[in-house]
């Protein structure tokens, strides 16, 4: 997968969640306000530029970016532990209530005119958020199991305090996460774009009356279709840079003077870089032209390449895994011993040496949750009694012979009604690390007598497209999008599977494409894998070992999907233009753009 | 092939001068030679190369790896053998470019003689037809394809490639044809009341024939060249022996451009196109000077 492609699904996955907590920024050293700075150069890997899009955050393809023009109350540690952790943004500090949340504002947050961030923006924020589907009913059909932020009213304390005010009856243990995540944008430019009567439409969508409420949901839908093709004639922005101007190649940033921390901000302007493939990123770096980089797989020719350049490796763990997924509605991957069967001749160090050798470590045992992740939930007992599903061709024929295949004198199996079997693995264009493992998956199988031909999806949402409605039977699927467990685990038993949470209760239906049993028998017990994912959210993540314990021991066992590889996000910082960048261990830091470094106090002129 | 055997044992007297004008215009010059020394051997890959060698070993321990004594021209993203790839890979792309080049002669140069030929009506029709073949961008129009069927097999992209490919040929091939109708040989033939037909096949095809046939060479190159351009791009199935996948593996994930380790990788199929080129526009002379008696008077 051309990596920053698989980002984009990673992290468009893998963002999203709340609790309570407090906190306070951790800046390092400290820059000289207003004085000039070098250039920043960098590339926004979930967002190239798009010639003449708007400069609007909701737009499908924005020209705005996240920590540099795009601002949040605060930013996601990715802290596996605290969901709810978060560095600060336009919020300074925060508390959870038990009504919702209270938000100090940074004392000096400002838009680039000069004018104060207020009540009023936050309120147009949220309200554009329901237009969107980020919060509301929407979002919750989106994400089923995590449920979605509910607001009911937001206020002005007074002395730059303002209170969200969680909707009455619902209680999301994620809402101080879901709250600090959202896009603050300027009353003054999008104001006007939000109908009046939008907190009416708010509350109808929210009320008992259900035909109201969806009457409600589809104006919003309708009126956030016309705010996303909204083109601001200039950029308004609350953080640290603000867009000059755009041409195809590059978005041109300006250092914001009206920023609360501006000190803090080094470089006097960013420039964020077009990129149409890996490739071109690779080329950048070499060249020695990013200050830094995204997490871009490579191979190790060229990650040698750009450490000659003089580029700095940080490693950090990324909640992603690529994994295999089965529709389970067609044979033969019905059966377990099957799957299993697979899982004992694909070689996952093999795979990842060639498809992710960079940017992943092969899986220790297939669970839903990455190892990093697995390891802090499951015991020393749990972790080792899964199986890992070492390569052993002589299992995988056991397995498929006491499942009636049969292997012909030539070496090929047959399936148990005689006929040959064949099997076509899917990949998407342009993702080059699942293309090229899986020319090593297709050789392995074939070698071991399953002829299996690698296929190639045009576009990724082709493949989502064509994937949900199961026109696939093997191919890739990113799995684990954490830190949230639950997400991670809706992945594998959400709505792909046909799980359906409406109303607090959740269904199980023959819509999604996995086709997983409704139910696993796992040592002894019946594991309801879609219930109990959906008891992840609302679950404190310490209390949720039991229920991962169930979980990951019937995706170790049934196998839903096969885990390859676990990613890692590789990143890298040229100390040529600027110092104090984070390292390998910043663990928060690294799971955030660089114009949040900034905002910490890293990244100084040099 | 059996008809050949057959034609050949009841006409030796015929098969001895052919072949000998042919040994005679290929020997003349060496780079013919060498022109129809590189068809052949490309041939024999196409034929004998996945015969040779079946499922690819992969080495992920030995990826890009320098060309050695083992691995001639180095190794792939998965540690396999370039030279083995780029052998068992020829099948497809002449095979496809045969097929395509067959649909263009065929179908270029019939319709080419007889709306040539014929003019009127006929030729109306079937330049209309022809105009409308022109118009079709195949390049485009196999993007789009590729994305409803399944190009897996050289045959359908054999077909859609000559399908679209056709257009070219039939112009040039009636342009000739309006110019030889008022030979005098030709209306001879009509005053001697031969069949439209009998003039077209026995009188008009072997005037144009060598035109035909260095039309179709080049046809051959650009056939090639779209179908790996379409197996570049990565819009087609995936295949790590086709020429075109390995230059999109080489550019897109091997960093073939910002790293040398890749460059045989990158090189070796773009290498083969290059030769494979070579070889036909060689060839292409002794072509000339077969078909063209005024060239074998000359020699």
């Amino acid at each position: 997968m051309s990596r920053p492609k698989t980002l984009v699904a990673a992290v468009a996955a893998a963002v999203a969640l709340t609790a309570s907590s407090a906190c306070s920024g951790s800046a390092k050293k400290i820059n000289g306000g207003g004085s000039d700075g070098n250039v920043y150069t960098s590339i926004d890997a979930n967002n190239p530029i798009t010639a003449g899009a708007p400069m609007n955050p909701f737009n499908a393809s924005p020209n705005t970016f996240l920590g540099y023009d795009q601002m949040q109350l605060g930013f996601d540690k990715k802290n596996p532990a605290d969901p709810n952790d978060f560095f600060p943004g336009l919020a300074a500090s925060w508390t959870a209530t038990d009504t919702g949340l209270t938000v100090q504002l940074q004392p000096n947050a400002k838009w680039s005119d000069g004018t104060p961030v207020t009540l009023a923006d936050i309120k147009t924020s949220v309200a554009v958020a329901y237009t969107q589907g980020l919060a509301g009913p929407s979002a919750a059909t989106a994400n089923p199991s995590a449920g979605s932020l509910e607001v009911s009213g937001v206020k002005d304390l007074g002395g730059g305090k303002i209170e969200f005010d969680e909707q009455p009856g619902v209680k999301n243990l994620y809402f101080t996460r879901l709250a600090l995540s959202l896009t603050i944008v300027s009353d003054k430019v999008y104001g006007s774009q939000v109908p009046a009567d939008v907190w009416t439409t708010i509350a109808a969508a929210q009320g008992p009356d259900a035909n109201a409420a969806k009457a409600a949901i589809t104006k919003l839908t309708t009126e956030g279709k016309a705010l996303a093709a909204f083109a601001p004639a200039k950029d308004v922005s609350a953080g640290p840079f603000v867009i000059d101007h755009i041409d195809p190649g590059s978005a041109v940033m300006n250092r914001n003077p009206y920023f609360y921390d501006v000190k803090k901000i080094a470089p006097k302007q960013v420039v964020v870089r077009h990129f149409t493939g890996n490739e071109q990123i690779w080329s950048y770096m070499k060249a020695g032209e990013l200050d830094s980089a995204p997490f871009t797989a490579m191979p190790t020719n060229v990650l040698n390449q750009v450490l000659g350049a003089g580029y700095t490796r940080m490693d950090s763990v990324s909640f992603v895994g690529a994994s295999i997924a089965f529709n389970e509605k067609v044979a033969p991957f019905d059966k377990t011993a099957v799957r299993q069967a697979l899982a004992y001749v694909i070689d996952r160090d093999a795979v990842t040496k060639v498809g992710e050798p960079v940017g992943g470590v092969p899986n220790a045992a297939t669970t839903g949750l990455i190892k990093a992740q697995s390891d802090t939930f499951l015991s020393a007992d749990q972790s080792a009694a899964l199986n890992p599903y070492k390569p052993d061709p002589a299992k995988a024929a056991a397995l498929l012979q006491s499942a009636g295949f049969k292997k012909d004198s030539s070496g090929q199996w047959h399936l148990p009604d005689g006929s040959a079997w064949k099997i076509t693995l899917q990949a998407v264009n342009g993702f080059s690390d699942w293309i090229s493992a899986s020319a090593v998956i297709a050789n392995e199988l074939t070698g071991f007598g399953i002829p299996t031909t690698a296929a190639v999806t045009t576009d990724f949402a082709t493949y989502k497209k064509e994937m949900g409605a199961g026109k696939y039977a093997f191919g890739w699927w990113l799995v684990a999008l954490g830190p949230q467990t639950d997400k991670a685990y809706n992945r594998l038993y959400g709505s792909d599977d046909g799980f359906v949470y409406t109303n607090g209760q959740i269904t199980h239906n023959d819509s999604g494409w996995e086709h997983t049993p409704e139910t696993y028998a796992v040592n002894g017990q019946t594991v309801a894998t879609g219930p109990l994912t959906a008891q992840l959210s609302v679950t404190p993540v310490a209390d949720q070992k039991p229920i991962i314990a169930q979980l990951a021991a019937a995706t170790n066992q049934e196998l839903p999907v096969i885990q390859i590889w676990d990613y890692t996000r590789v990143q890298f910082t040229l100390n040529k233009r600027f110092t104090n960048f984070p390292k390998t261990g910043d663990e928060a830091l690294l799971a955030n753009p660089p114009g949040v470094w900034m905002m910490q106090g890293y990244v100084q002129n040099k | 092939m059996a008809v050949t055997t057959a034609t050949l044992g009841a006409s030796p007297r015929a098969r001895r001068p052919a072949l000998l004008a042919f040994r005679t215009a290929v020997l003349r010059k060496p780079g013919r030679v060498v022109g129809l020394a590189i068809i052949v051997l490309f041939a024999l890959m196409a034929v004998a190369g996945p015969w040779l060698y079946g499922r690819l070993e992969i080495d992920p321990d030995a990826v890009y790896a320098p060309p050695s004594a083992k691995h001639w021209l180095g190794t792939d993203f998965a540690g396999s053998d370039v030279l083995q790839e780029i052998i068992v890979g020829a099948r497809y792309v002449l095979g496809t470019a045969a097929l395509a080049a067959l649909i263009t002669a065929v179908l270029g140069t019939g319709i080419g003689l007889v709306a040539g030929y014929r003019r009127g009506f006929t030729d109306s029709v079937l330049m209309r037809i022809t105009d409308f073949i022109l118009t079709i961008p195949a390049f485009p129009l196999l993007i789009v394809l590729s994305t409803v069927w399944d190009f897996s097999s050289p045959w359908l992209m054999g077909l859609v490639l000559g399908g679209t490919g056709w257009g070219g040929m039939a112009r040039a091939v009636r342009s000739q044809a309006l110019s030889l109708r008022e030979r005098g040989f030709l209306e001879a033939a009509r005053g001697l009341g031969l069949s439209t037909r009998h003039i077209i096949v026995k009188e008009l095809l072997p005037n144009i024939a060598p035109y035909v046939a260095m039309h179709l060479l080049l046809s051959t190159i650009a056939f090639v060249t779209a179908e790996v351009g379409l197996f570049f791009l990565g819009v087609v199935p995936f295949s790590t022996t086709n020429w075109g996948v390995m230059l999109n593996q080489a550019v897109f994930s091997g960093g073939a451009l910002e790293s040398p380790d890749a460059l045989f990788y990158l090189l070796a199929p773009l290498s083969c196109i290059v030769l494979l080129t070579l070889g036909i526009v060689l060839f292409l002379d002794a072509v000339d000077e077969l078909f063209n008696p005024r060239l074998r008077e000359r020699a």
